[in-house]
C-alpha cells in the first residue's frame, strides 16, 4: 500500500513537472518574450475575471488545439507515419523526464524509495537514448508530410542531430569521470559535498566546460533558438510541422516544451546540484529541519507581503468596473490563506515534533520544492536565451558542432582524466 | 589620395568566441525584463478598446463635422467648393434655398462617404466659410453595411470638436 502510493505520487510529480509544466512554460515564454521586447504579452483571457497574469490563455489555446478539426492533407501518402511522428516526439520527450530524481532516496520505516518516476539505475543512458530518439519523430514527420518545406526541415533536423549529438555525449563523459557513476541519484549525492569546506561541489563548479557544452547542446537537442533551424519559421514556413494542425501539431508543440523541461531537469541534476539546497545536503537537512521550518515561517510572510504589493501595483485593468479588477483582491486573499495554512502546519510540526519518517518526508518535500525552483530558473534561462539570440545558420551550427564543441569536449575529457588519474580524486 | 585604414572588428579571440557578446546580450534583455516585471506601467502599450490613445492632437484629421453659426444655423452655403476640391469625390451636396433667411443658400443634403474619403483635408482648405472641419479627433467608425458609412448632414452637424481645438 505504502509503496504503491509513493510510486504513484512520484509518477504524478513527474507528470506535473513535464506535462503539467507545458502550459505554464508556454505562458512564461509568451509573457517573458513580451516583457523583454517591452510588450505586454497575453493578458486578456479570463474566467470570470481571473486571469492569473495571462495563464488562462495557455489553457484556452490547448482547448482550441484539442477541438480543432483533425485535418490531414490528401497529398500525404504515408498516413501512418504522418500520425506516428508527433507521438514519437511527445512520448520520447515525456519518457526522458521519468528518470530525473527530484528528491533524495526516501526512507519510510524499513522501506527505501527512489524519488523518480522510473526507479532506474542507468538514468543518464536512458535520457540520452530517448532524447536521441525524439529527433526521429521530426525527421519522419517532415518526410511523411510530402511537402518540400517539411522535407527541408527534416533534412536540417538530421544535419543538426549529427552535429551536436557527438559533442553532447562526449561532454557527459567528462562528467561521468568525475562522478564515477551513471546513476543520476548518486550524481546528485556527490554534489551534496562541499569543496574546500565552503563551495558546494556542484557540477558547474567541477566541470564548467562540460556544463557550457551540455547547455549549448541541450538547446540544439530541444530544437530551441538559437538552434531551431528544423523549424525555421522565417525561412521554411514551419519546417517539419508545416502540414500539421490541431492536436497533431499540439503534440509537437507540447513535446517541445516537455523536452525543454526535461533538458532543464537534466542540467539541474548534472550541474546545479539537483535537489540540494546549497550548503545543505540531505543529512544536514535532516539534522536541521526545524531551523529550516523556522526560516520558512519567517521568510514566507515577508515574501508574500512584497508579492501582494506587487499584485496591487501590477494586476490592474484600465477600465473601471471591469470584472478583471476584482482579481487582485482574490489573489491576495488566497495568498493570505496559503500563508496561514503553511505557518500553522510548520508551527504544529515544531510544537509536537516529528517522527523519523515525518522528518524524512518533510525533507523530501523540501527537496522537491528546491528542485522545482531550480527547474523553473533553468527553464527561464531557456526562454531568456531564445529571446536574446538570433537563429544560427545551418552550416554555422555544423561548424560550431564539429570544429568547436567536439574538440573542446575531447580536450575536456583528456584534462579531466589526467586530473582524476594524476591526483587520484 | 590618402589611404584610409578601416579597422576590421571581430577578429580577436574574445570577439570570435562570442561568449562575452552573448552575456552582453543576455544582460540587455534581462534588464528590459526586470524593468517591465517590476512595474508593468513601464510598458507603453495601451489596452486599446478600454484605453484610448492620448496622442491625438487638434491637428489630427478625424471624421468631418459641419460647423454652425453663432445663432445655431448651418454655416455651409452649399457652394460646392469642397466637393470640387475633393480628390476622392466623396462629398455629395444637394443645395436648396435658405429657409432661415440668414443667407442665400444652404445644403439640403450633405453626405460624405467615409469609405471613399482619404482624409486629405482638401475640403477643409477649400471651404470659404469655415463650414467643414476635421477636428473631431474621431479615428474610428463602425457600421454593418456599406451604406451606413455614408454620413449625412445631421450626423455631421452633431459631431463636436475635440477638446483642445480652437
Amino acid at each position: 500500500m505504502l509503496s504503491v502510493s509513493v510510486v504513484s505520487i512520484n509518477i504524478l510529480i513527474a507528470l506535473l513537472f513535464s506535462l503539467g509544466a507545458a502550459p505554464i512554460l508556454v505562458w512564461i515564454e509568451r509573457r517573458v518574450a513580451g516583457f523583454i521586447q517591452d510588450r505586454l504579452g497575453p493578458n486578456r483571457c479570463n474566467i470570470k475575471g481571473i486571469r492569473l497574469g495571462g495563464l488562462i490563455q495557455s489553457f484556452a489555446d490547448m482547448l482550441k488545439l484539442v477541438f480543432k478539426e483533425d485535418y490531414k492533407p490528401s497529398s500525404i501518402k504515408e498516413g501512418f507515419l504522418f500520425s506516428l511522428s508527433p507521438v514519437i516526439v511527445f512520448v520520447c520527450s515525456y519518457l526522458t523526464f521519468l528518470v530525473i530524481p527530484f528528491a533524495d532516496d526516501l526512507h519510510i520505516g524499513s522501506e527505501t524509495f527512489m524519488m523518480q518516476a522510473l526507479p532506474l539505475e542507468f538514468g543518464l543512458l536512458w535520457f540520452l537514448a530517448f532524447a536521441g530518439l525524439s529527433v526521429y519523430g521530426i525527421i519522419i514527420g517532415g518526410w511523411a508530410s510530402n511537402n518540400k518545406y517539411s522535407l527541408l526541415g527534416a533534412i536540417r533536423a538530421a544535419a543538426q542531430v549529427i552535429s551536436y549529438e557527438a559533442s553532447m555525449g562526449l561532454s557527459l563523459v567528462s562528467v561521468l569521470i568525475i562522478y564515477g557513476t551513471i546513476n543520476l541519484g548518486n550524481m546528485v549525492d556527490y554534489q551534496g559535498q562541499l569543496l574546500f569546506g565552503f563551495i558546494p561541489a556542484w557540477g558547474i563548479v567541477l566541470q564548467p566546460v562540460a556544463a557550457l557544452l551540455f547547455v549549448v547542446t541541450a538547446f540544439a537537442e530541444t530544437n530551441r533558438t538559437p538552434f531551431d533551424i528544423a523549424e525555421g519559421e522565417s525561412e521554411i514556413v514551419g519546417g517539419f510541422h508545416t502540414e500539421y494542425s490541431a492536436m497533431r501539431f499540439g503534440l509537437f508543440f507540447v513535446g517541445e516544451y516537455v523536452a525543454m523541461s526535461a533538458s532543464s531537469a537534466l542540467i539541474v541534476t548534472l550541474f546545479l546540484g539537483g535537489y540540494h539546497i546549497p550548503w545543505l545536503n540531505t543529512a544536514a537537512l535532516q539534522a536541521h529541519v526545524n531551523v529550516i521550518f523556522v526560516a520558512i515561517m519567517i521568510l514566507l510572510p515577508f515574501g508574500s507581503y512584497y508579492f501582494a504589493r506587487w499584485i496591487t501595483k501590477n494586476n490592474r485593468w484600465p477600465q473601471v468596473g471591469d470584472i478583471r479588477n476584482k482579481e487582485a483582491a482574490w489573489l491576495k486573499k488566497i495568498l493570505l490563506i496559503v500563508n496561514i495554512l503553511v505557518v500553522t502546519l510548520l508551527g504544529s510540526f515544531l510544537l509536537f515534533g516529528l517522527s523519523d519518517d515525518g522528518v524524512n518526508i518533510s525533507v523530501a518535500a523540501l527537496q522537491i520544492i528546491t528542485f522545482a525552483f531550480k527547474l523553473l530558473l533553468v527553464n527561464f534561462f531557456f526562454v531568456w536565451v531564445r529571446w536574446t539570440l538570433p537563429r544560427f545558420r545551418y552550416d554555422q551550427l555544423q561548424d560550431l558542432g564539429w570544429k568547436v564543441l567536439l574538440p573542446l569536449a575531447l580536450a575536456n575529457i583528456f584534462f579531466t582524466a589526467l586530473f582524476v588519474v594524476g591526483f587520484g580524486v | 589620395m590618402g589611404v584610409k585604414i578601416v579597422k576590421r572588428e571581430g577578429k580577436t579571440l574574445k570577439e570570435r568566441s562570442y561568449i562575452f557578446a552573448l552575456f552582453t546580450g543576455l544582460r540587455v534583455t534581462l534588464r528590459h525584463f526586470l524593468k517591465n516585471l517590476k512595474d508593468t506601467s513601464n510598458i507603453k502599450t495601451i489596452s486599446y478598446p478600454e484605453e484610448l490613445p492620448k496622442d491625438i492632437t487638434p491637428r489630427y484629421r478625424g471624421v468631418h463635422r459641419l460647423t454652425k453659426r453663432d445663432d445655431g444655423s448651418v454655416r455651409c452655403v452649399a457652394c460646392f467648393m469642397c466637393a470640387t476640391a475633393c480628390p476622392a469625390d466623396c462629398i455629395f451636396i444637394v443645395a436648396q434655398e435658405r429657409e432661415d433667411g440668414v443667407d442665400e443658400k444652404m445644403p439640403k443634403k450633405f453626405s460624405i462617404d467615409l469609405l471613399e474619403c482619404i482624409f486629405c483635408g482638401a475640403c477643409v482648405e477649400a471651404c470659404p466659410c469655415d463650414a467643414i472641419r476635421m477636428d473631431t479627433g474621431i479615428f474610428t467608425f463602425i457600421a454593418q453595411k456599406r451604406e451606413d458609412f455614408v454620413i449625412h448632414k445631421d450626423a455631421l452637424l452633431k459631431n463636436k470638436a475635440m477638446k483642445g481645438s480652437k
